[in-house]
């Protein structure tokens, strides 16, 4: 927690202290349109994308996920100190369970493992009808499915109109149709809400 | 009391099938009904339409048949093989195509739920007791007019709520009225992670940075007015941490800051004040670079 904290005090000192000073260092002035990576993505056309993985995870060793594809393949994904892992929220790798489903993105090692640059865990976007509301919960029409749609206060954000995000959902009305962007409670059908697009 | 019940059904199924019939052969929608429907899966996506309008003229003529005096056994079991037919097309679909629309009583999408299901057991039911019914349906109604109109209104009821079709009339209403006196959806406070996100989309310092960017979010914390997101970056094959300080409460991109710090030092790689900075006169920035 401490080293959170002070992690934390540094970056804001750095984004937020000193002048307006740009781009002189110890190291000398480089602008990061200088610094670009020009390493070109190699995909082929046709063929998946080697830097994605997608499936669910059937084990967890340390940072290394054993991840079932629904395509039949095994991954490996390595999540590093640099990774990004979203459940619902930004969040920490000691939230990422077993049985979970996932898409990564990364850059494929020459042992093919994939070192995780980003993770989403449960991630799901669906179209649907709100069929009905229930108290801080969404009844969800989707491909002649019901799903149950948990409003998680202070993480659920609506778009209502492709305007900024607001964190008031109040504006749903029954019978609309939405598009849900959320954390999916593994096996069942219930998940919880990232975003709801909608019209107001 | 039997016996008015089986005198009645006969209008009660003709009606239904006449409803469905005008839905499958005059509906300006009948072409992307029968689209939507379980019938391409079934049939192939030539056929589809010609079977539905071929189902809703056996229906006008079944359903015809049954409201029109007299009624006869072989016009009951007509109907009562059309419905189960019906059940048994329904049964299909479910398991099927469970995306399908019912396409039964409208063109407006309706999956096959369990209530479709019941829909059409109820009305081959009804077929049954018709079949055994003594009395024609007019001298039935004209006997015991009471009875006989609060007992078709029954059932006429049942087989709205059994139509999820029609919920759009009655149950939609209804639980948006609900919606209205309770407000069920209590949602958040604060500005949401994706509003900062947004605005940090649409500033100068983001695009000057973007393609430094290796993750996504990795985590974000709130300094008084602003808003801190860092997301992690490959800068000169060098781990680093890109933090942005992006206004919290205001809509203002241009004033977006944006900081490079490596992850193993912790030295600033790299800065860029927010407008409110830069426009600032020439000579300030150069002599604090210099």
């Amino acid at each position: 927690m401490g080293d959170t904290m002070n992690r934390r005090r540094l970056l804001t000192a750095a984004v937020l202290g000193g002048a307006g000073l740009v781009g002189a260092t110890a190291l000398g002035s480089v602008a990061p349109e200088a610094a670009f990576a020009a390493e070109p993505v190699a995909v082929e056309p046709g063929m998946p994308d080697p830097n994605f993985a997608e499936g669910r995870i059937t084990s967890i060793t340390g940072a290394l996920l054993l991840v079932a594809g629904s395509d039949g393949t095994f991954h490996r994904i390595q999540v590093t100190d640099g990774t990004s892992i979203w459940k619902l929220r930004p969040t920490t790798f000691d939230r990422v369970a077993k049985g979970d489903g996932l898409y990564a993105r990364g850059v494929r090692l020459p042992d093919g493992t994939l070192a995780a640059d980003a993770v989403w865990v449960n991630i799901v976007n669906l179209h649907a009808h709100i069929a009905a509301i229930g108290r801080n919960v969404l009844h969800l029409e989707h491909k002649g499915r019901r799903i149950v749609a948990h409003v998680v206060p202070g993480t659920t954000a609506a778009v209502y109109n492709g305007t900024p995000a607001v964190s008031d959902v109040s504006m749903l009305r029954v019978g609309r149709h939405v598009q849900v962007l959320g954390a999916w409670h593994p096996d069942t059908n219930e998940i919880d809400i990232a975003t709801v697009y909608a019209a107001a | 009391m039997i016996e008015l019940f089986a005198a009645l059904q006969p209008v009660l199924v003709g009606v239904v099938l006449l409803w469905s019939a005008r839905v499958k052969l005059v509906g300006r929608h009948a072409a992307a009904a029968a689209r939507r429907s379980a019938l391409v899966p079934l049939l192939g996506q030539r056929r589809a339409l010609p079977a539905y309008r071929l189902v809703g003229g056996l229906e006008l003529v079944v359903g015809a048949l049954l409201v029109l005096p007299p009624v006869s056994v072989p016009e009951a079991l007509a109907a009562a093989g059309l419905t189960i037919g019906f059940l048994a097309y329904l049964g299909y679909a479910r398991v099927a195509a469970p995306e399908s629309s019912c396409g039964c009583l409208s063109a407006q999408r309706a999956p096959v739920t369990v209530r479709a299901l019941l829909r059409a057991g109820a009305l081959f039911g009804a077929s049954l007791l018709a079949a055994g019914a003594g009395d024609s349906w007019w001298a039935a109604l004209t006997q015991r007019p009471l009875a006989a109109v609060a007992l078709l209104t029954a059932e006429a009821l049942l087989i709205v709520a059994l139509s999820a079709e029609l919920d759009r009339f009655w149950l939609v209403p209804l639980r948006q009225l609900r919606v209205r006196l309770t407000h069920p959806l209590r949602g958040g406070f604060g500005v949401p992670l994706l509003a900062t996100v947004q605005q940090l989309q649409r500033s100068g310092a983001y695009r000057r940075v973007s393609a430094l960017l290796s993750s996504d979010v990795r985590e974000h914390w709130d300094e008084g007015e602003w808003r801190m997101v860092c997301h992690a970056a490959r800068y000169q094959g060098r781990p680093a941490t890109v933090v942005f300080a992006v206004p919290l409460r205001r809509f203002a991109p241009e004033s977006v800051r944006v900081a490079v710090v490596d992850d193993a030092t912790g030295t600033v790689l790299w800065r860029l004040a927010g407008a409110d900075e830069a426009s600032r006169p020439p000579s300030t920035l150069t002599l604090r670079t210099t």
